[in-house]
C-alpha cells in the first residue's frame, strides 16, 4: 500500500514538472518551406494492390523533381519529395498523413480512393493542397483537392463518343456497361447515362465487385441483349477477361475501358489478339506517345534504368509540374493559404500536352475534358499506342459533373 | 502517465495508440467469447460496423437535402445506444451460436463480415456507403468536443487539439471496458461461460443454461464490438462501409487480426488483449513512423525490394502467432504472469 501512493506520488510530481517545461509542441505558419527546400508529401501504395501504378507516378514525380532541382529549383528552393507508404490501407494512410502534415507545404499526390475519402475533412482542417489520384467527380466538392486530369465520367462520355465517331456505335443501339461496385463504378455509370440520354442508347447495366473474376455469365448476358459496344469501368484483370469471352463467344464488339480498367500485366502473347478490341480512355498520355514531352520522359525514365514502363511516368511528371506551376505563382507567399489562392485562380495550365491545359478555377468542375485514346499493343513499351490528338467530343463539353457549381 | 500523455507526445503518436484502444477494445469482447465461453467467432468486425453505424445514425443531425439518415441524439445517449444495438444483433445471432461450436461457428460467423459488407454498401442512407462513407458525428458532453478541436483549448502551454482530447474520451473507454470484463470473468457469469466451454453437458447439469450463457456471452462479446466500432468511425471521422471483404476496417482483414490479438495476448486474458492489440493494431503503424528514422530499418526498405514497413509487421506478428502457439500458448498473458510470480517472491 505504502509503495503503491509513494509511486503516485513520484508519478504525478515527475509529471507535473515536466508538465511545467512542456509546450513542445507548436504549429508554424509556413510549414515545410525553409530558405532553401519546399518539402511536398506523397502518400502511395508501395505495397499493397496497386504497386505497379504508384511505383510509375513516383518515378515521374522524382524525374520532375530531380529535372527541376537541377535547373536551380522552384522560387530559388529545391523540391524535397517526402514519402509514406500506406499499402492502400485507410488507417495508415491517416496515420502517414498525420505525420507528414507538420512537415509539409502540400501534398504532391495522395493515391487511392478509400484514403482520400479518409482524409477529406483533413484536407480542410489543415488546408493542405492535395492531388488526389482517385479519378472521381465526387470528391471535386473538396476545394483543397486536385484532380489532375479528368474524371471517370468525363472519360466515358468521351470513349463512347469515339466509338460514335469511328461508326461502331449509332442512335438506337443498347450498349453494355459492367462496372464496379463503389465511387468508380458509380462514377464511370454517370457518364455512360448521361451518353445514353443524349444519343438514344440503351444502357444494360451489370454491377459487379473487385473479386469477381469470371465474367461469362455477364458476358452471355449481353450478348443475348445483343449490345453493339461494352462499356468496363472494372480492374484490369476484368477486362481482360471481359475481352477474351467477348473473342470466344464470336461476340467481337468494341470495348471501351476506363484509365483503370488497363495494366499493362494483362498484355502477353496469348491475350493480345482478344484485347485489341479495347479502347482505353485517360487523360494523361500513354507511356509511348506522339507528344515531344512523353518521349522526354520516358527517356529520363529509361536513362534511370529500373522499373517497368508505365503510363504512370509521364503522368506522375506532369504532377510535378502542376505542383510546380502552382508555386510559381506563390513565390512571395509560400503557405498553405497562398498556395490555395494559386490553385483557384489557376485556370490554364499547361503540362506540355502530357494532360490537356487545365483549369482548376471553376470549384467542382473537372479541371479538363479533353482525353486520349490508346489501343493495346504489345510490341509497344508501356503496351498502349495512342489514337489521334487529345480528343473531347461535344457531350464532354455540355455535360455537368455532380458536383459542378458554375 | 496515461493521463500526462498528451502534453508530450504528438499528435500522430496519440493516433497511434487510439488505434490500439480501438482494437483493445474489440479484442476484450472476442476474448470473453473465445477464452471464456469457447466460441470461437470471426463475425466481430460486423458487429463493429453495427455499433458504428447505429452511433453515426443516432448522434447525426437529420440534414435536408440530405439522404442520411439523422436521429440527432446527443452523442453519449447514442454510444449508448450503438452498444445496445450491436449487443441486440449479437443476441439475434446467439440461436446459430448455440448449435455449431468450434470451427463451424467460425465460419458461420465468417458469413456476418460477408453479411455486413452487403448490407454496409446497400444501406447507403445508414452507411454512406463504400464511395465516400459519411462523416462522423463528433462526441461532445456539454457543448465541449471531444473528437474535434472546438472549442479551443490549451493546457500547460500545449494546445489540445483532437486528438489530445479523443486520448481521453478513449482511455475513459477502454479503462471502463477492462473492468467490466474483469468483473465478468470473476464473477457468475464468467464462471458459467468457462463451465460451459469446459464441457456442455457438466455444465447444464450442474444448473446452467448453456444455451443462455452462449448468448449472453455472444451478445456482450457484441456489444464491446459496437463499442470498438465507434471508436474507429470517432478515430478516421469518417465512417465508410468497406469496398471490398478482403480490406478495410469491416473485412476478413480485421476479422484476423482481432484473432490474432487474443491468441498473442493469451485467450481469456483480458490485459492480454489490451497488450495483443498494441503489438497487432500498434506495431504496423509505429513501425511506418519508425522506418524512416532508424537507419537499420530504413536500409531495409531502401528501393522497392518489397521489404516495406507492412510487409515487415505481417512477418513480425505472423512470427510471433507461431512462436507463442509453440513455446508458450498462455499468451503474452502468462508471460506476465511468470513475471509477477518472480517479483512477487
Amino acid at each position: 500500500m505504502k509503495i503503491t501512493r509513494s509511486l503516485v506520488a513520484a508519478v504525478t510530481v515527475g509529471t507535473l514538472t515536466l508538465a511545467s517545461c512542456g509546450g513542445t509542441k507548436s504549429e508554424s505558419e509556413n510549414t515545410g518551406v525553409t530558405d532553401d527546400t519546399i518539402k511536398l508529401g506523397v502518400l502511395t501504395d508501395l505495397s499493397g494492390p496497386f504497386l505497379e501504378l504508384s511505383e510509375a507516378i513516383l518515378a515521374g514525380n522524382e524525374i520532375w523533381v530531380e529535372q527541376v532541382n537541377a535547373s536551380g529549383g522552384v522560387c530559388g528552393r529545391d523540391v524535397e519529395l517526402v514519402v509514406r507508404d500506406h499499402g492502400y490501407d485507410a488507417d495508415a494512410g491517416v496515420v502517414a498523413y498525420q505525420e507528414l502534415e507538420s512537415q509539409v507545404l502540400g501534398f504532391m499526390h495522395v493515391l487511392g480512393s478509400p484514403i482520400n475519402a479518409a482524409l477529406d475533412q483533413n484536407y480542410l482542417d489543415n488546408e493542405t493542397t492535395t492531388v488526389a489520384l482517385s479519378w472521381s467527380s465526387f470528391i471535386l466538392k473538396n476545394p483543397y483537392i486536385i484532380v489532375p486530369g479528368t474524371t471517370f465520367d468525363v472519360e466515358m462520355i468521351n470513349g463512347l463518343s469515339y466509338l460514335m465517331e469511328q461508326g461502331q456505335i449509332k442512335p438506337g443501339d443498347t450498349i453494355g456497361h459492367i462496372y464496379l461496385e463503389g465511387e468508380y463504378g458509380e462514377n464511370g455509370l454517370l457518364g455512360a447515362e448521361y451518353f445514353a440520354a443524349q444519343h438514344d442508347l440503351t444502357i444494360e447495366k451489370v454491377k459487379v465487385l473487385p473479386t469477381d473474376s469470371d465474367l461469362r455469365n455477364a458476358v452471355t448476358g449481353l450478348k443475348g441483349s445483343n449490345v453493339a459496344a461494352i462499356a468496363m469501368t472494372t480492374t484490369p484483370a476484368q477486362t481482360l477477361n471481359v475481352a477474351v469471352v467477348n473473342q470466344q463467344l464470336g461476340l467481337d464488339v468494341p470495348i471501351v475501358g476506363n484509365n483503370p480498367a488497363f495494366g499493362p500485366n494483362i498484355l502477353t502473347p496469348e491475350t493480345a489478339d482478344a484485347l485489341r478490341n479495347v479502347y482505353v480512355v485517360a487523360s494523361a498520355t500513354p507511356y509511348t506517345s506522339d507528344v515531344p514531352k512523353a518521349q522526354e520522359v520516358a527517356d529520363l525514365f529509361e536513362a534511370r534504368g529500373d522499373g517497368v514502363p508505365h503510363a504512370g511516368v509521364p503522368y506522375g511528371y506532369a504532377i510535378g509540374e502542376i505542383w510546380g506551376q502552382l508555386l510559381e505563382g506563390t513565390c512571395d507567399d509560400l503557405t498553405r493559404e497562398g498556395v490555395k489562392k494559386a490553385k483557384d485562380e489557376a485556370d490554364s495550365l499547361d503540362t506540355e500536352d502530357l494532360v490537356a491545359e487545365l483549369d482548376f478555377s471553376s470549384p467542382g468542375s473537372p479541371a479538363t475534358r479533353a482525353v486520349y485514346v490508346a489501343v493495346p499493343n504489345i510490341d509497344t513499351p508501356g503496351g498502349l499506342d495512342q489514337q489521334g490528338e487529345l480528343f473531347v467530343s461535344e457531350d464532354a463539353e455540355t455535360y455537368r459533373a455532380p458536383e459542378q457549381q458554375d | 502517465m496515461a493521463l500526462a500523455l498528451p502534453l508530450y507526445v504528438s499528435e500522430v503518436w496519440l493516433r497511434v495508440f487510439e488505434y490500439a484502444m480501438v482494437g483493445a477494445v474489440a479484442a476484450i469482447g472476442l476474448t470473453l467469447l473465445s477464452g471464456h465461453c469457447g466460441q470461437l467467432s470471426l463475425g466481430t468486425p460486423f458487429f463493429m460496423l453495427v455499433g458504428g453505424t447505429a452511433y453515426a445514425a443516432l448522434a447525426a443531425d437529420a440534414e435536408a437535402g440530405s439522404d442520411l439518415v439523422g436521429i440527432g441524439l446527443p452523442p453519449v445517449i447514442a454510444i449508448v445506444g450503438a452498444v445496445v444495438v450491436s449487443s441486440l444483433a449479437g443476441l439475434a445471432f446467439a440461436p446459430v451460436a448455440g448449435r455449431v461450436s468450434g470451427i463451424y461457428l467460425a465460419v458461420a460467423t465468417l458469413s456476418l463480415v460477408f453479411l455486413g459488407l452487403y448490407l454496409g454498401q446497400r444501406f447507403t442512407e445508414f452507411t454512406g456507403g463504400a464511395a465516400t462513407g459519411r462523416p462522423a458525428p463528433p462526441f461532445t458532453i456539454f457543448g465541449f468536443s471531444l473528437t474535434t478541436r472546438e472549442p479551443e483549448l490549451t493546457v500547460l502551454g500545449v494546445p489540445f487539439g483532437a486528438q489530445e482530447r479523443m486520448w481521453y474520451l478513449f482511455l475513459i473507454l477502454v479503462i471502463g471496458g477492462i473492468f467490466l470484463a474483469l468483473g465478468a470473468v470473476r464473477s457468475r457469469p464468467g464462471r458459467s461461460w468457462r463451465a460451459v466451454r469446459d464441457n456442455p453437458a457438466s455444465a447444464a447439469a450442474m444448473g446452467v443454461n448453456v444455451a443462455r450463457a452462449r448468448a449472453t456471452a455472444f451478445a456482450v462479446s457484441a456489444g464491446y464490438a459496437g463499442l470498438a466500432g465507434v471508436m474507429m468511425v470517432l478515430w478516421f471521422g469518417l465512417l465508410k462501409a468497406d469496398e471490398n471483404e478482403f480490406q478495410g476496417s469491416w473485412s476478413i482483414a480485421a476479422a484476423i487480426s482481432l484473432l490474432a490479438i487474443v491468441i498473442i495476448g493469451g485467450l481469456g486474458s483480458v490485459w492480454g488483449a489490451v497488450l495483443g492489440a498494441a503489438f497487432v493494431f500498434g506495431l504496423p503503424l509505429a513501425l511506418r513512423l519508425l522506418v524512416p528514422s532508424v537507419p537499420l530499418l530504413a536500409s531495409i526498405t531502401e528501393g522497392s525490394g518489397g521489404f516495406t514497413p507492412s510487409v515487415i509487421t505481417a512477418f513480425a506478428y505472423g512470427s510471433l502467432i507461431v512462436l507463442v502457439v509453440i513455446f508458450e500458448p498462455g499468451g503474452l498473458a502468462a508471460i506476465g504472469r511468470r513475471i509477477t510470480a518472480r517479483f512477487g517472491r
